[in-house]
């Protein structure tokens, strides 16, 4: 899910900046990877899934990151507000490298690997997803923040996310049974998170038919108004996050 | 072209629908309202806005129509024309200036339906330019006093801007953020990186999110006419619906010509002309908002056996002092393709030379931006300025794309000699029409000649070629300023007649000095100020 938000959002973008360097193409093809890999691992649960596409969307998501550093220090005002704002979002690659790391650890859980990275699975998958919530919310507020707030449901994705996250990343750190009211409570907030990714689409479809003509002019203003793909990226991580917290 | 008014019956044009209405209080003529503004731009519909919102009975009385943006507005520059003041003037002086579509406006609204949206505040010591700087005159206020001012204008008109204004003291975040630098702004940015002086975003007056019913800007750069997209926050579309909200009322087409006076040497209302017949609207005070040429004109024109040498003009300074910004260019070609016709037409802006006292062989100061001409616009400027026509013009034209170009906002000198008169000869309405004299001083021209040179340095630091530069003037400031006292100036601090005491003035003509940014910001704050001055004195009996 979140490679199907990381798909298309870097599509829209990509293509609005013309595909001006070939290496544009690389997160789409990537993402697009990742996420044939995921439908396949999730049709076939038995079969190990390949790692290649995940590893993969790891490396071009970093590499991508190293991109959009280069691309939006190298312009006047360097790193500012205005660049942040507009240059190439450094918030995009580390979506598509987190989808990578989560389809990675996937594979891992689904081979009935008993640690991640040296961590338990529960505590491992529980902290990516967790710094994975923050850091999206982290990129919500700055581009919430160039819209200057103007609604004030654009408060919902930078507020209630890394609660989200911090309780989940409480509650991973300990097994399931030593604290079951936190783990209640990480869960209500994941579960609210989740819905968010969903009702951020409508707000955003809300905020494509306040610009200019609206959704009579869709092919302009799906590109120029508020990311539709963006939010789900929420619900992906919210059900990670769920998925960790059912790890014993 | 005939037009009909559009307010009346009840009812005032909705700005943001097509075909649309909003209900509007009407007086009839023979009501005393508080107040009859003369003028719906900048000054006037800001100061409608606050004295209607403060209670008081209010009639604006505009030349112009009342335009509804999304039907009326074009992006077309050949028909949007008409929102400019283009009623005869003469003009004369050693320097005359070019007057209609790069000064004044014509409608509800005023000159801002169609400015640039660049909203900038006054340097702070140029509210004492002759004590600090040693040139021109003080203003009788303070920038403390306007600062909060400023703020509840920048925050009525949601200014998109930076996060920190790099010049001026800090205040508080602008409402909206900074828009998406275009390539012409970037080629700014590049040049003052190189040359080691501050650059920024151009705080602008269109939104770059939505906002209430505006939706944020396209970048299609059509705003020096109306903004088909009502993304720009215009007198028209902030101050007048908020304004008819609080019960004013808007009669367009309706165009004052002369103030009338009573026994007791107090204004009593104003004689205008609407749908072909004269009217009279009672009023028990009466503000002249009609921007820096018709403002003494009207004045001028109201001249009686009490004041004959015009309303408000014990002090013989109606009309003088007319101060104008000069707008040096320069033009440089470009490798690459810039496009400046992408957004806004001033995205990015230098404003080192307004701040920098060291190093200027000139007193005042200036600020330049970057540049956006539409295609009409800049084939003029190069036909004029390069005097190319025929096939060179057209080759001149295909580097459109690739060119790229800073004018600066210069300031000039108050002088009494540059100033508004009546001329002999009279209108469609039968009132005599204004000349204006102009002439540049040695120092106005010595600042232009370092803006040239600098805004030059800065093409080439940033890579252009070819350069070559032209003249031009913009805003029309001055003619009926305020002062401290009733032989240096027209008004007191309030903008209240110093003769006259129910006789008001609130826009341009204001300014003592001009200062080297655009002034529509301080407009709007002087209005904000003086409205929230005038319901003080209300209160306290003083009106
Ligand atoms: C192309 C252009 C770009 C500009 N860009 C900028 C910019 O980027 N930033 C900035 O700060 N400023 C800019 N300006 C200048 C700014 O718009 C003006 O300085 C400001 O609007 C002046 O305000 P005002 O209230 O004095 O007059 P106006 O806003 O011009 O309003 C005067 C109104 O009075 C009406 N009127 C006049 N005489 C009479 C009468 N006798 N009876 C009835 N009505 C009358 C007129 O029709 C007009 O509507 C620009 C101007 C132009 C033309
Ligand atoms: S560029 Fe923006 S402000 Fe200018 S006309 Fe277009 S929408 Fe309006």
């Amino acid at each position: 899910m979140l490679a199907a938000s990381v798909l298309s959002d870097s599509a829209l973008e990509h293509y609005r900046g013309g595909f001006e360097n070939p290496g544009m193409f690389a997160p789409l093809a990537s993402a697009a990877l990742a996420l044939a890999g995921a439908a396949r691992a999730s049709r076939r649960p038995a079969r190990p899934a390949p790692a290649l596409p995940f590893g993969a969307a790891c490396a071009v998501g970093a590499a991508g990151l190293g991109f959009h550093t280069y691309n939006l220090l190298r312009r006047p005002g360097g790193l500012s507000w205005g660049n942040l704002f507009y240059a190439a979002p450094l918030g995009a690659p580390v979506a598509l490298s987190l989808a990578g790391l989560l389809g990675l650890a996937a594979r891992e859980l689904g081979r009935g690997a008993p640690t991640l990275a040296r961590l338990p699975r529960r505590r491992a998958l529980g902290l990516l997803t967790a710094a994975g919530l923050a850091g999206t919310s982290l990129e919500a507020a700055l581009l919430h923040f160039r819209g200057a707030f103007h609604n004030p449901a654009m408060w919902l994705p930078v507020s209630l996310p890394p609660v989200a996250a911090a309780l989940l990343a409480g509650a991973a750190a300990h097994p399931p049974e030593a604290a079951p009211r936190l783990t209640r409570l990480a869960r209500a907030c994941l579960n609210a998170t989740a819905w968010l990714g969903v009702a951020g689409v409508a707000l955003h479809a809300r905020g494509v038919a306040r610009q200019m003509g609206g959704w009579r002019n869709w092919s302009q203003n799906v590109l120029s108004g508020p990311p539709l793909p963006a939010p789900p990226s929420f619900s992906a991580l919210a059900l990670a996050g769920g998925a960790a917290l059912e790890l014993p | 072209m005939a037009r009909r008014p559009r307010t009346g019956g009840g009812r005032a044009p909705d700005v943001f629908a097509r075909g649309g209405w909003v209900p509007m209080r009407e007086y009839p003529d023979s009501d005393e309202v508080d107040f009859a503004i003369v003028g719906a731009g900048a000054g006037g519909a800001t100061l409608a806005c606050k004295l209607a919102e403060a209670g008081f009975s209010v009639v604006v009385l505009e030349a112009g129509p009342f335009w509804r943006p999304l039907e009326d507005f074009a992006s077309d520059e050949e028909a949007q024309q008409e929102l400019y003041w283009l009623e005869e003037r003469l003009t004369g002086g050693l320097d005359p200036i070019a007057l209609g579509g790069n000064n004044s406006g014509w409608g509800v609204g005023g000159s801002t339906v169609h400015f640039s949206m660049i909203s900038l505040r006054f340097r702070p010591e140029w509210f004492r330019a002759r004590s600090l700087l040693g040139y021109g005159v003080d203003w009788p206020i303070g920038y403390d006093e306007l600062a909060p001012y400023y703020e509840e204008a920048e925050r009525a008109l949601a200014i998109s801007g930076p996060l920190r204004y790099p010049w001026g003291p800090p205040h508080r975040r602008y409402p909206y953020r900074e828009h998406e630098m275009n390539a012409a702004g970037l080629v700014l940015a590049r040049g003052a990186e190189r040359m080691g002086v501050a650059w920024s975003p151009v705080p602008l007056a269109t939104v770059s999110a939505p906002r209430g019913k505006s939706p944020p800007c396209v970048y299609r750069g059509f705003c020096n006419f109306g903004c088909s997209t009502n993304a720009k926050q215009s007198a028209l579309v902030v101050w007048i619906p908020r304004a008819l909200r609080a019960g004013a009322e808007v009669r367009d087409l309706a165009m004052a010509g002369r103030i009338e006076l009573d026994a007791a040497g107090l204004a009593s209302g104003v004689h205008y002309r609407r749908d072909e017949e004269w009217r009279f609207q009672r009023a028990r005070n009466v503000v002249v908002a009609g921007y820096a040429i018709e403002t003494p004109r009207l004045l001028l024109n109201s001249a009686c056996a009490r004041f004959p040498q015009g309303l408000a003009n014990s002090s013989g300074l109606v009309g003088t002092h007319l101060t104008t910004h000069a707008g040096p260019g320069v033009w440089a070609r470009f490798d690459e393709e810039i496009r400046w016709n992408k957004g806004p037409p001033n995205m990015a802006v230098c404003e080192h030379w307004n701040y920098a006292d060291e190093g200027k062989d000139f007193d005042g100061g200036y600020a330049f931006m970057s540049q956006g001409p539409l295609p009409r616009a800049w084939a003029q400027l190069v036909a004029t300025s390069q005097n190319l026509w025929g096939m060179a013009l057209r080759e001149a034209m295909l580097d459109y794309n690739h060119m790229s170009g800073l004018v600066a906002v210069a300031e000039t000198e108050p002088r009494i000699q540059n100033r508004v008169t009546l001329a002999a000869k009279r209108d469609r309405h039968g009132l005599p029409v204004a000349r204006v004299d102009f002439a540049y001083s040695d120092n106005d021209r010595r600042m232009q000649e370092h803006a040239r040179r600098f805004m030059g340095r800065m093409l080439e630091a940033a890579g252009g070629r070819d350069l070559w530069s032209s003249e031009d003037t913009s805003h029309i400031l001055g003619t009926c300023r305020m002062g401290a006292s009733p032989d240096s100036s027209v008004v007191d601090a309030d903008g209240r007649s110093w003769d006259v005491r129910n006789l008001w003035i609130c826009d341009g003509s204001l300014f003592p000095t001009c200062g080297g940014v655009n002034p529509s910001l301080t407009i709007q704050a002087l209005a904000c100020r003086i409205g929230e001055r005038i319901r003080r004195l209300s209160a306290r009996g003083e009106l």
